[in-house]
Protein backbone atom coordinates (compact mmCIF):
# COMPACT_ATOMS: atom_id res chain seq x y z
CA UNK A 1 0.00 0.00 0.00
CA UNK A 2 1.33 2.76 -1.09
CA UNK A 3 -1.05 5.41 -2.61
CA UNK A 4 -3.20 6.79 -0.85
CA UNK A 5 -6.11 5.68 -3.11
CA UNK A 6 -6.07 2.53 -4.70
CA UNK A 7 -8.73 0.52 -7.05
CA UNK A 8 -9.45 -3.51 -7.05
CA UNK A 9 -10.94 -4.31 -9.97
CA UNK A 10 -12.63 -7.85 -9.83
CA UNK A 11 -13.55 -8.51 -13.43
CA UNK A 12 -14.03 -6.19 -16.62
CA UNK A 13 -17.57 -6.92 -18.20
CA UNK A 14 -18.48 -5.90 -22.00
CA UNK A 15 -20.52 -3.02 -21.73
CA UNK A 16 -21.90 -1.09 -24.77
CA UNK A 17 -21.72 2.53 -24.00
CA UNK A 18 -22.80 2.35 -19.97
CA UNK A 19 -25.01 4.96 -18.44
CA UNK A 20 -23.57 5.46 -14.93
CA UNK A 21 -25.97 5.31 -11.61
CA UNK A 22 -24.30 7.40 -8.83
CA UNK A 23 -25.40 7.65 -5.33
CA UNK A 24 -23.90 8.12 -1.61
CA UNK A 25 -25.37 8.43 1.98
CA UNK A 26 -26.60 12.25 1.92
CA UNK A 27 -29.60 13.77 2.60
CA UNK A 28 -32.13 11.30 3.77
CA UNK A 29 -29.97 8.65 2.24
CA UNK A 30 -32.06 9.33 -1.07
CA UNK A 31 -28.71 8.52 -3.26
CA UNK A 32 -28.03 5.49 -0.91
CA UNK A 33 -31.30 3.97 -1.02
CA UNK A 34 -31.54 4.59 -4.69
CA UNK A 35 -28.56 2.53 -5.70
CA UNK A 36 -28.92 -0.24 -3.07
CA UNK A 37 -32.93 -0.55 -4.83
CA UNK A 38 -31.50 -0.51 -8.38
CA UNK A 39 -28.50 -2.76 -7.25
CA UNK A 40 -30.88 -5.61 -5.97
CA UNK A 41 -33.96 -4.85 -8.58
CA UNK A 42 -31.03 -5.62 -11.70
CA UNK A 43 -28.77 -7.89 -10.08
CA UNK A 44 -26.16 -6.21 -10.73
CA UNK A 45 -22.66 -7.49 -10.01
CA UNK A 46 -19.54 -6.13 -8.41
CA UNK A 47 -16.42 -5.28 -10.49
CA UNK A 48 -14.68 -2.81 -8.83
CA UNK A 49 -13.86 -1.06 -5.47
CA UNK A 50 -11.55 2.09 -4.91
CA UNK A 51 -9.86 1.73 -1.22
CA UNK A 52 -8.56 4.91 0.48
CA UNK A 53 -6.78 5.86 3.22
CA UNK A 54 -9.12 9.20 3.18
CA UNK A 55 -12.38 7.64 3.97
CA UNK A 56 -13.07 7.10 7.42
CA UNK A 57 -15.44 4.63 9.28
CA UNK A 58 -16.39 7.24 11.69
CA UNK A 59 -16.89 10.84 10.94
CA UNK A 60 -16.56 13.79 13.08
CA UNK A 61 -18.75 16.07 11.07
CA UNK A 62 -22.51 15.21 11.09
CA UNK A 63 -23.92 15.29 8.30
CA UNK A 64 -21.30 12.84 7.30
CA UNK A 65 -20.54 14.85 4.03
CA UNK A 66 -19.61 18.40 5.78
CA UNK A 67 -15.99 17.54 5.64
CA UNK A 68 -13.98 19.91 7.48
CA UNK A 69 -9.84 19.99 7.12
CA UNK A 70 -9.67 20.01 10.68
CA UNK A 71 -11.89 17.24 11.18
CA UNK A 72 -10.49 14.20 9.14
CA UNK A 73 -12.43 11.40 10.92
CA UNK A 74 -11.16 7.78 12.48
CA UNK A 75 -10.14 5.40 10.05
CA UNK A 76 -10.95 1.48 10.65
CA UNK A 77 -12.58 -1.41 9.05
CA UNK A 78 -16.67 -2.66 8.82
CA UNK A 79 -17.97 -6.41 9.96
CA UNK A 80 -20.63 -7.41 7.97
CA UNK A 81 -22.29 -10.37 7.89
CA UNK A 82 -19.34 -11.63 10.07
CA UNK A 83 -17.09 -10.40 7.19
CA UNK A 84 -14.39 -7.58 7.58
CA UNK A 85 -14.02 -5.21 5.19
CA UNK A 86 -12.74 -1.66 4.83
CA UNK A 87 -14.74 1.21 4.09
CA UNK A 88 -15.04 1.62 0.22
CA UNK A 89 -16.73 2.76 -3.22
CA UNK A 90 -18.25 0.05 -5.23
CA UNK A 91 -19.15 -0.28 -8.61
CA UNK A 92 -21.81 -2.50 -9.81
CA UNK A 93 -22.52 -3.69 -13.12
CA UNK A 94 -25.17 -4.93 -15.54
CA UNK A 95 -25.31 -5.48 -19.22
CA UNK A 96 -29.15 -5.07 -19.92
CA UNK A 97 -29.23 -1.81 -19.49
CA UNK A 98 -26.00 -1.34 -20.01
CA UNK A 99 -25.25 0.41 -16.38
CA UNK A 100 -22.58 0.87 -13.91
CA UNK A 101 -23.70 1.19 -10.73
CA UNK A 102 -21.49 3.55 -8.28
CA UNK A 103 -22.23 2.85 -4.59
CA UNK A 104 -20.55 5.90 -2.87
CA UNK A 105 -18.65 7.01 0.45
CA UNK A 106 -17.87 10.38 1.48
CA UNK A 107 -14.33 11.18 1.43
CA UNK A 108 -12.92 13.45 4.41
CA UNK A 109 -11.71 17.20 3.68
CA UNK A 110 -7.89 15.81 2.52
CA UNK A 111 -9.56 13.34 -0.23
CA UNK A 112 -12.91 14.23 -1.40
CA UNK A 113 -12.26 15.75 -4.41
CA UNK A 114 -9.20 13.00 -5.30
CA UNK A 115 -11.49 10.11 -4.58
CA UNK A 116 -14.19 11.63 -6.37
CA UNK A 117 -11.69 12.14 -9.35
CA UNK A 118 -10.76 8.64 -9.46
CA UNK A 119 -14.28 7.79 -9.74
CA UNK A 120 -14.38 9.39 -12.70
CA UNK A 121 -11.90 8.24 -14.71
CA UNK A 122 -13.19 5.19 -13.73
CA UNK A 123 -16.14 5.33 -15.50
CA UNK A 124 -14.81 7.01 -18.55
CA UNK A 125 -12.10 4.39 -18.92
CA UNK A 126 -15.33 2.38 -18.78
CA UNK A 127 -16.99 4.09 -21.83
CA UNK A 128 -19.63 5.87 -19.54
CA UNK A 129 -20.73 8.63 -21.84
CA UNK A 130 -23.67 10.03 -19.45
CA UNK A 131 -23.49 9.76 -15.48
CA UNK A 132 -26.98 9.88 -13.40
CA UNK A 133 -26.09 11.18 -10.19
CA UNK A 134 -29.26 10.54 -7.40
CA UNK A 135 -29.20 13.14 -4.47
CA UNK A 136 -31.73 14.53 -2.01
CA UNK A 137 -33.32 18.35 -1.65
CA UNK A 138 -34.61 19.52 1.79
CA UNK A 139 -38.28 20.23 0.48
CA UNK A 140 -41.73 20.40 1.87
CA UNK A 141 -42.41 18.45 -1.20
CA UNK A 142 -42.04 15.43 -2.73
CA UNK A 143 -41.07 15.95 -6.42
CA UNK A 144 -38.11 15.54 -8.61
CA UNK A 145 -36.09 18.19 -10.20
CA UNK A 146 -32.71 17.96 -12.34
CA UNK A 147 -29.65 19.78 -12.45
CA UNK A 148 -26.88 18.87 -15.41
CA UNK A 149 -23.58 19.80 -17.11
CA UNK A 150 -25.37 20.90 -20.32
CA UNK A 151 -28.49 22.95 -20.77
CA UNK A 152 -29.71 19.93 -23.92
CA UNK A 153 -29.97 17.52 -20.92
CA UNK A 154 -31.85 20.36 -19.10
CA UNK A 155 -34.44 20.32 -21.96
CA UNK A 156 -34.59 16.68 -22.59
CA UNK A 157 -35.59 16.25 -19.16
CA UNK A 158 -38.66 18.68 -19.20
CA UNK A 159 -39.44 17.56 -22.67
CA UNK A 160 -39.20 13.60 -22.05
CA UNK A 161 -39.72 13.11 -18.45
CA UNK A 162 -41.66 16.63 -17.55
CA UNK A 163 -38.79 17.32 -14.67
CA UNK A 164 -37.74 20.80 -13.97
CA UNK A 165 -35.05 22.59 -12.70
CA UNK A 166 -35.90 23.94 -9.11
CA UNK A 167 -33.06 23.00 -6.63
CA UNK A 168 -30.47 25.97 -6.59
CA UNK A 169 -27.54 26.18 -3.91
CA UNK A 170 -24.49 24.07 -3.11
CA UNK A 171 -24.58 20.14 -3.49
CA UNK A 172 -21.97 18.34 -1.21
CA UNK A 173 -20.19 15.68 -0.85
CA UNK A 174 -19.12 12.47 -3.28
CA UNK A 175 -21.76 12.64 -5.56
CA UNK A 176 -21.59 16.18 -6.13
CA UNK A 177 -18.46 16.21 -6.92
CA UNK A 178 -18.74 13.39 -9.32
CA UNK A 179 -20.58 15.15 -10.93
CA UNK A 180 -19.10 18.52 -11.00
CA UNK A 181 -15.98 16.84 -12.10
CA UNK A 182 -17.78 15.06 -14.62
CA UNK A 183 -18.38 18.33 -16.54
CA UNK A 184 -14.59 19.26 -16.24
CA UNK A 185 -14.04 16.07 -17.83
CA UNK A 186 -16.76 16.75 -20.05
CA UNK A 187 -18.66 13.89 -19.52
CA UNK A 188 -22.52 14.55 -19.60
CA UNK A 189 -23.89 14.08 -16.17
CA UNK A 190 -27.47 15.04 -14.73
CA UNK A 191 -28.78 14.66 -11.52
CA UNK A 192 -32.03 14.08 -10.19
CA UNK A 193 -32.85 15.92 -7.00
CA UNK A 194 -35.76 14.12 -5.01
CA UNK A 195 -37.75 16.62 -2.74
CA UNK A 196 -37.33 15.17 1.35
CA UNK A 197 -38.04 17.03 4.36
CA UNK A 198 -34.69 17.67 6.38
CA UNK A 199 -34.06 15.91 9.95
CA UNK A 200 -32.25 18.06 11.84
CA UNK A 201 -31.33 15.20 14.18
CA UNK A 202 -30.44 12.95 11.98
CA UNK A 203 -29.38 14.23 8.48
CA UNK A 204 -29.34 10.87 6.89
CA UNK A 205 -31.94 9.20 8.14
CA UNK A 206 -33.52 7.14 4.78
CA UNK A 207 -36.41 8.32 3.48
CA UNK A 208 -37.53 5.32 1.19
CA UNK A 209 -40.68 7.44 -0.64
CA UNK A 210 -38.37 10.45 -2.11
CA UNK A 211 -36.16 7.47 -3.12
CA UNK A 212 -38.98 5.93 -4.97
CA UNK A 213 -39.67 8.49 -6.67
CA UNK A 214 -36.13 8.73 -8.73
CA UNK A 215 -36.68 5.15 -9.05
CA UNK A 216 -39.23 5.47 -10.82
CA UNK A 217 -37.93 8.43 -13.10
CA UNK A 218 -34.91 6.45 -13.58
CA UNK A 219 -37.29 3.16 -14.53
CA UNK A 220 -38.10 5.35 -17.70
CA UNK A 221 -35.27 6.50 -18.42
CA UNK A 222 -33.11 3.41 -18.27
CA UNK A 223 -36.07 2.00 -20.90
CA UNK A 224 -35.09 4.86 -22.91
CA UNK A 225 -31.44 3.11 -23.04
CA UNK A 226 -32.79 -0.05 -24.23
CA UNK B 1 -5.88 16.23 -8.52
CA UNK B 2 -3.20 18.66 -8.42
CA UNK B 3 -4.21 22.03 -8.78
CA UNK B 4 -4.28 22.60 -12.30
CA UNK B 5 -4.35 26.71 -14.29
CA UNK B 6 -6.84 25.64 -17.45
CA UNK B 7 -6.20 28.24 -19.33
CA UNK B 8 -8.56 29.30 -22.25
CA UNK B 9 -7.17 31.77 -24.29
CA UNK B 10 -3.47 32.20 -24.27
CA UNK B 11 -1.98 35.80 -23.03
CA UNK B 12 0.00 37.42 -25.33
CA UNK B 13 1.14 40.13 -22.82
CA UNK B 14 4.62 40.94 -22.55
CA UNK B 15 4.20 42.37 -18.92
CA UNK B 16 0.38 42.80 -16.82
CA UNK B 17 -0.36 43.36 -13.67
CA UNK B 18 -2.13 41.14 -11.29
CA UNK B 19 -5.29 41.88 -9.58
CA UNK B 20 -6.25 39.86 -6.99
CA UNK B 21 -9.78 39.69 -4.77
CA UNK B 22 -10.97 36.57 -3.53
CA UNK B 23 -14.06 36.07 -1.28
CA UNK B 24 -12.98 36.76 2.90
CA UNK B 25 -14.40 39.52 5.12
CA UNK B 26 -17.05 41.52 3.94
CA UNK B 27 -16.31 40.34 0.54
CA UNK B 28 -14.05 43.72 -0.41
CA UNK B 29 -11.56 42.05 -2.47
CA UNK B 30 -13.97 39.79 -4.57
CA UNK B 31 -16.41 42.53 -4.92
CA UNK B 32 -14.03 44.91 -6.14
CA UNK B 33 -12.82 42.56 -8.82
CA UNK B 34 -15.80 41.39 -9.42
CA UNK B 35 -16.64 45.17 -10.09
CA UNK B 36 -13.67 46.21 -12.32
CA UNK B 37 -14.07 42.46 -14.19
CA UNK B 38 -17.96 43.80 -15.01
CA UNK B 39 -17.36 47.28 -15.92
CA UNK B 40 -14.53 46.58 -18.17
CA UNK B 41 -15.76 43.75 -19.76
CA UNK B 42 -12.51 41.34 -19.19
CA UNK B 43 -12.41 38.60 -20.87
CA UNK B 44 -12.24 35.00 -19.14
CA UNK B 45 -8.91 33.63 -20.11
CA UNK B 46 -8.54 30.86 -17.36
CA UNK B 47 -9.67 28.30 -14.83
CA UNK B 48 -8.20 27.51 -11.72
CA UNK B 49 -9.40 24.08 -9.90
CA UNK B 50 -8.16 22.80 -6.94
CA UNK B 51 -8.82 19.71 -4.55
CA UNK B 52 -8.56 22.39 -1.11
CA UNK B 53 -11.65 24.10 -1.96
CA UNK B 54 -14.37 22.93 -0.20
CA UNK B 55 -16.27 19.72 -0.96
CA UNK B 56 -19.28 21.04 -2.74
CA UNK B 57 -20.57 21.78 -5.78
CA UNK B 58 -23.09 24.82 -6.98
CA UNK B 59 -26.39 23.90 -8.79
CA UNK B 60 -27.09 27.46 -10.76
CA UNK B 61 -30.60 28.94 -11.09
CA UNK B 62 -30.54 27.48 -14.82
CA UNK B 63 -29.60 24.08 -13.42
CA UNK B 64 -26.21 23.50 -14.64
CA UNK B 65 -23.51 22.67 -12.12
CA UNK B 66 -20.58 24.18 -11.50
CA UNK B 67 -17.08 23.49 -9.68
CA UNK B 68 -16.12 25.88 -7.18
CA UNK B 69 -13.16 27.38 -9.29
CA UNK B 70 -11.06 30.36 -9.28
CA UNK B 71 -10.95 32.41 -12.71
CA UNK B 72 -8.64 34.59 -15.10
CA UNK B 73 -9.76 37.59 -16.42
CA UNK B 74 -7.82 39.77 -18.91
CA UNK B 75 -8.37 43.54 -19.16
CA UNK B 76 -6.36 45.01 -22.23
CA UNK B 77 -6.46 49.28 -21.66
CA UNK B 78 -4.50 51.85 -23.21
CA UNK B 79 -3.49 54.11 -20.57
CA UNK B 80 -3.13 51.39 -17.68
CA UNK B 81 -1.50 48.34 -19.96
CA UNK B 82 -2.31 44.84 -19.74
CA UNK B 83 -4.75 43.98 -15.88
CA UNK B 84 -5.08 39.97 -15.36
CA UNK B 85 -7.86 39.99 -12.68
CA UNK B 86 -7.84 36.76 -10.20
CA UNK B 87 -11.33 36.07 -8.24
CA UNK B 88 -13.90 33.31 -8.14
CA UNK B 89 -16.50 32.27 -5.86
CA UNK B 90 -14.36 30.13 -3.25
CA UNK B 91 -11.03 30.25 -1.64
CA UNK B 92 -9.32 27.13 -0.07
CA UNK B 93 -9.97 26.08 3.29
CA UNK B 94 -6.71 24.90 4.89
CA UNK B 95 -2.98 26.87 5.46
CA UNK B 96 -1.77 23.94 2.49
CA UNK B 97 -4.51 24.87 0.21
CA UNK B 98 -3.92 27.98 0.39
CA UNK B 99 0.27 27.94 -0.19
CA UNK B 100 -0.81 25.80 -2.94
CA UNK B 101 -3.11 27.88 -4.79
CA UNK B 102 -1.32 31.40 -4.23
CA UNK B 103 2.28 29.46 -5.30
CA UNK B 104 0.92 28.08 -8.51
CA UNK B 105 -0.76 31.19 -9.19
CA UNK B 106 2.37 33.46 -8.36
CA UNK B 107 4.68 30.48 -10.92
CA UNK B 108 2.41 31.01 -13.35
CA UNK B 109 2.41 35.09 -13.08
CA UNK B 110 6.11 34.94 -13.15
CA UNK B 111 6.48 32.84 -16.13
CA UNK B 112 4.14 35.06 -18.00
CA UNK B 113 5.66 38.56 -17.51
CA UNK B 114 3.63 39.78 -14.22
CA UNK B 115 5.66 42.97 -13.13
CA UNK B 116 3.35 43.93 -10.09
CA UNK B 117 0.79 42.20 -7.81
CA UNK B 118 -2.44 43.99 -6.63
CA UNK B 119 -3.84 42.13 -3.71
CA UNK B 120 -7.41 43.73 -2.38
CA UNK B 121 -8.71 42.57 1.17
CA UNK B 122 -10.72 43.64 4.36
CA UNK B 123 -9.48 45.49 7.39
CA UNK B 124 -11.68 44.86 10.28
CA UNK B 125 -12.21 47.94 12.94
CA UNK B 126 -14.46 48.75 15.80
CA UNK B 127 -14.29 52.53 15.30
CA UNK B 128 -17.04 54.49 14.17
CA UNK B 129 -16.21 56.36 11.25
CA UNK B 130 -18.41 58.15 8.35
CA UNK B 131 -15.38 57.18 5.52
CA UNK B 132 -13.55 54.08 5.60
CA UNK B 133 -9.75 54.39 5.47
CA UNK B 134 -7.73 52.46 3.07
CA UNK B 135 -4.78 50.78 4.65
CA UNK B 136 -1.90 49.57 2.91
CA UNK B 137 1.14 47.29 2.82
CA UNK B 138 4.02 46.33 0.38
CA UNK B 139 6.42 45.04 -0.33
CA UNK B 140 8.93 47.25 -0.85
CA UNK B 141 9.63 50.80 0.51
CA UNK B 142 8.98 52.86 -2.70
CA UNK B 143 5.79 51.22 -3.15
CA UNK B 144 4.92 51.78 0.20
CA UNK B 145 5.75 55.58 -0.56
CA UNK B 146 3.66 55.54 -3.58
CA UNK B 147 0.58 54.35 -1.75
CA UNK B 148 1.15 56.81 0.93
CA UNK B 149 1.15 60.09 -1.25
CA UNK B 150 -2.17 58.33 -2.87
CA UNK B 151 -3.47 58.53 0.44
CA UNK B 152 -2.98 54.68 2.03
CA UNK B 153 -3.27 54.67 5.35
CA UNK B 154 0.34 52.62 6.38
CA UNK B 155 -0.11 49.15 7.96
CA UNK B 156 2.25 48.85 10.79
CA UNK B 157 1.06 45.98 12.47
CA UNK B 158 -1.36 43.17 11.77
CA UNK B 159 -2.11 39.91 9.84
CA UNK B 160 -4.08 39.26 6.49
CA UNK B 161 -5.48 36.11 6.32
CA UNK B 162 -6.22 33.87 3.51
CA UNK B 163 -5.27 33.90 -0.12
CA UNK B 164 -4.74 37.51 -0.22
CA UNK B 165 -1.90 37.78 2.29
CA UNK B 166 -0.18 34.70 1.15
CA UNK B 167 -0.14 36.71 -2.39
CA UNK B 168 1.55 39.17 -0.40
CA UNK B 169 3.72 37.44 1.28
CA UNK B 170 5.03 34.81 -1.50
CA UNK B 171 5.53 37.66 -4.07
CA UNK B 172 7.73 39.52 -1.37
CA UNK B 173 9.64 35.74 -1.07
CA UNK B 174 9.71 36.15 -5.17
CA UNK B 175 11.24 40.19 -5.56
CA UNK B 176 8.19 40.16 -7.04
CA UNK B 177 6.68 44.00 -6.05
CA UNK B 178 3.11 43.72 -4.73
CA UNK B 179 0.95 46.28 -2.74
CA UNK B 180 -2.41 45.26 -0.44
CA UNK B 181 -4.97 47.80 -0.35
CA UNK B 182 -7.35 47.08 2.75
CA UNK B 183 -10.91 48.31 3.08
CA UNK B 184 -11.65 49.61 6.85
CA UNK B 185 -14.79 47.79 7.37
CA UNK B 186 -16.66 46.77 10.66
CA UNK B 187 -17.03 42.92 9.21
CA UNK B 188 -20.91 42.61 10.44
CA UNK B 189 -22.27 39.16 9.69
CA UNK B 190 -25.58 37.67 9.99
CA UNK B 191 -26.99 35.21 12.24
CA UNK B 192 -25.64 32.53 10.50
CA UNK B 193 -22.09 34.31 10.19
CA UNK B 194 -22.46 35.08 6.39
CA UNK B 195 -20.17 38.52 5.99
CA UNK B 196 -22.53 41.08 4.62
CA UNK B 197 -20.86 43.05 1.07
CA UNK B 198 -19.57 46.07 2.24
CA UNK B 199 -19.70 47.99 -1.30
CA UNK B 200 -18.60 51.39 0.98
CA UNK B 201 -15.18 49.79 1.72
CA UNK B 202 -14.94 48.08 -1.98
CA UNK B 203 -15.50 51.12 -3.80
CA UNK B 204 -13.19 53.18 -1.22
CA UNK B 205 -10.68 50.72 -1.92
CA UNK B 206 -11.31 50.98 -6.07
CA UNK B 207 -11.16 54.38 -6.12
CA UNK B 208 -7.61 53.93 -5.04
CA UNK B 209 -6.71 50.99 -6.89
CA UNK B 210 -8.06 52.71 -9.72
CA UNK B 211 -5.84 55.98 -9.69
CA UNK B 212 -2.73 53.41 -8.97
CA UNK B 213 -3.44 51.39 -12.05
CA UNK B 214 -4.34 54.66 -14.05
CA UNK B 215 -7.88 53.35 -15.01
CA UNK B 216 -11.46 55.15 -15.94
CA UNK B 217 -14.28 53.21 -14.07
CA UNK B 218 -17.40 53.79 -13.87
CA UNK B 219 -18.02 53.94 -10.32
CA UNK B 220 -22.27 54.98 -10.48
CA UNK B 221 -23.56 51.44 -9.83
CA UNK B 222 -21.49 51.09 -6.79
CA UNK B 223 -22.01 54.15 -5.03
CA UNK B 224 -25.18 53.29 -5.51
CA UNK B 225 -24.85 50.35 -3.55
CA UNK B 226 -22.35 51.74 -1.06
CA UNK B 227 -25.31 54.18 0.17
CA UNK B 228 -27.94 51.38 0.17
CA UNK B 229 -24.61 50.42 2.77
CA UNK B 230 -24.99 52.97 4.70
CA UNK B 231 -28.76 52.17 5.99
CA UNK B 232 -27.47 48.57 6.79
CA UNK B 233 -24.45 49.60 8.64
CA UNK B 234 -27.10 52.26 10.22
CA UNK B 235 -29.03 49.32 11.44
CA UNK B 236 -26.36 47.18 12.32
CA UNK B 237 -24.89 49.55 14.61
CA UNK B 238 -28.25 49.84 16.24
CA UNK B 239 -28.57 46.06 17.00
CA UNK B 240 -24.83 45.96 17.79
CA UNK B 241 -25.68 49.00 20.69
CA UNK B 242 -29.04 47.25 21.79
CA UNK B 243 -26.95 44.32 22.55
CA UNK B 244 -24.40 45.64 24.26
CA UNK B 245 -26.83 47.42 26.40
CA UNK B 246 -28.54 44.16 27.11
CA UNK B 247 -25.63 42.88 28.39
CA UNK B 248 -24.40 45.57 30.38
CA UNK B 249 -27.82 45.33 32.03
CA UNK B 250 -27.98 42.06 32.77
CA UNK B 251 -24.16 42.53 34.31
CA UNK B 252 -26.05 44.64 36.71
CA UNK B 253 -28.59 42.84 37.75
CA UNK B 254 -28.10 40.44 40.51
CA UNK B 255 -26.85 37.26 39.47
CA UNK B 256 -28.93 35.14 42.00
CA UNK B 257 -31.97 35.68 44.42
CA UNK B 258 -32.88 34.80 47.70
Amino acid sequence: MGADIWMKQLRKPDLKQPVAVVGSPGLRSIGDLVVNQLIGKIGAELIAEIYSTHLPIVYQTKPSYAAHYMLPGIGGAEVRNGEVDLPKVEFYACSAPSLIIVKGYHANFAGQYDVADEVVDFLSESGVKRIIVAAGYGSKTRKVCCAATDPDLIREMKEKFEIEVEYVGPFYGFSGLVFGLAKRKSIDALCLFAGTEPNLDNPEFPDPKSSELILEVLNQMLVFQK
Amino acid sequence: MKPEIKILKKIESKEFVLVSGLPGIAYIGKLSVDYLIQQLKAELVGEFYSKYFPPYVLVRKDGLVELLRNELHLHRDKAAGDIVFFSGNSQAFSPEGQYEIADTLLDWAVKKGVKKVCSLAAYVTERNFEKPNVYGTATTPEALEELKKKGVVPLDQGIISGENGLIMGLAKKRDVEAVCLLGETRGYQTPTGQYIIDAKATKAVLNLLTSILNLKVNMEPLEKQAMEMDDIIAKMAEVEQRIKEEISGRAKKPSYVT
